[in-house]
């Protein structure tokens, strides 16, 4: 594990996020915890979609501590460890229904260096999603990805693959 | 007509509701708050625009801050910041940590780091990670929305 640049703040409050090192800034922990709940609760997509692009985003930006979680509503919305395995290089060949290849080709679009859509990414994406579940889905992605290099950046990440599968309620956080 | 940028971006994600309307909170708080001045975060901003080489990026106004002096912002766009006695030591740590940043996060070192904390501390180090990860989201997506409004037109 590498050491963290940042320690949390001296008052410890129980709660996992406020009390890491994003908890030294208040005038944002709030609201980026009500972002995350916003982002699970408040979706037009269904969040075994969300859980396609947070693990595509985590495996894109190797966030250890990301790529070990799932959260509990995606499981509840029928994800599955098959399902999270097609997550690769091969999705496009890989038997995830298309509406799930199309989020992934979302994600990628961000992710890309440089970022961006070309023809056909524009025609998967726009085929299979509205203009409005687009910009969720883009919300969800932006608060995925500095969230990620947030832990990544501030150090104390594990080795990877050292950490099993771990269950997180939405719940859990965003409050 | 100006195009989607990462200044004027929530008009464009409205439609997403209030995960939306959320995320527009942190980024007008990242532009107030008292870690790391907004002249500083805009120096980034310009850095992540020449990295994404984002033409409608560059050109956008950003009324959160005041007007750069032609010299910073041209030596900033250029990619000569870091040699020029234009910036201050912490700023330069800023905008090493935030090329670090761009490339990849875990490529970002312990000494870059640590001369960030040298010059705005623990919470000073941290906040400038969340805005870079805010401003270079913003970016990113705008990107996206602008390709996804050409493909379709």
């Amino acid at each position: 594990m590498s050491a963290p640049r940042a320690s949390g703040p001296a008052e410890k409050t129980g709660n996992v996020v406020r009390d890491s090192a994003m908890g030294l800034i208040p005038e944002t922990v709030s609201e980026i915890l009500k972002l995350n709940g916003h982002v699970w609760r408040d979706s037009l997509v269904p969040p075994s979609i969300l859980e396609t692009i947070r693990l595509r985003n985590a495996r894109t930006v190797n966030c250890v501590f990301c790529k070990s979680v799932r959260y509990d509503v995606a499981i509840e919305d029928g994800l599955t460890e098959e399902r999270v395995s097609l997550i690769n290089d091969s999705y496009r060949e890989s038997a995830l229904p298309p509406r799930e290849k199309a989020a992934i080709t979302l994600a990628d679009c961000y992710l890309g260096f440089p970022a961006g859509a070309d023809q056909k990414a524009a025609a998967d994406i726009a085929s299979q999603y509205s203009e409005d579940e687009i910009a969720s889905m883009l919300v969800a992605v932006m608060t995925y990805n500095f969230t990620s290099r947030m832990a990544v950046s501030l150090g104390g990440m594990p080795e990877d693959g050292t950490l099993p599968i771990m269950q997180m309620s939405v719940s859990a956080s965003s409050t | 007509m100006i195009a989607i940028n990462s200044i004027n971006l929530d008009s464009a994600l409205t439609r997403a509701g209030p995960a939306a309307e959320s995320f527009a909170r942190i980024w007008k708080t990242i532009w107030s708050q008292r870690y790391i001045k907004p002249e500083e975060l805009e120096l980034c901003r310009l850095t992540f625009a020449r990295l994404h080489a984002d033409e409608d990026e560059i050109a956008a106004p950003n009324a959160n801050v005041p007007v750069l002096s032609a010299t910073r912002r041209q030596a900033v766009l250029a990619g000569k910041a870091l040699e020029s006695a234009e910036f201050t030591a912490g700023e330069k740590a800023i905008l090493l940590l935030a090329e670090y940043y761009w490339l990849d996060p875990q490529s970002i070192t312990d000494e870059a780091a640590d001369d960030v904390k040298k010059h705005y501390g623990e919470p000073g180090l941290v906040l400038l990670i969340e805005s870079l990860g805010i401003i270079d989201g913003r970016i990113r997506t705008a990107r996206v929305l602008r390709d996804l409004k050409t493909a379709k037109s």
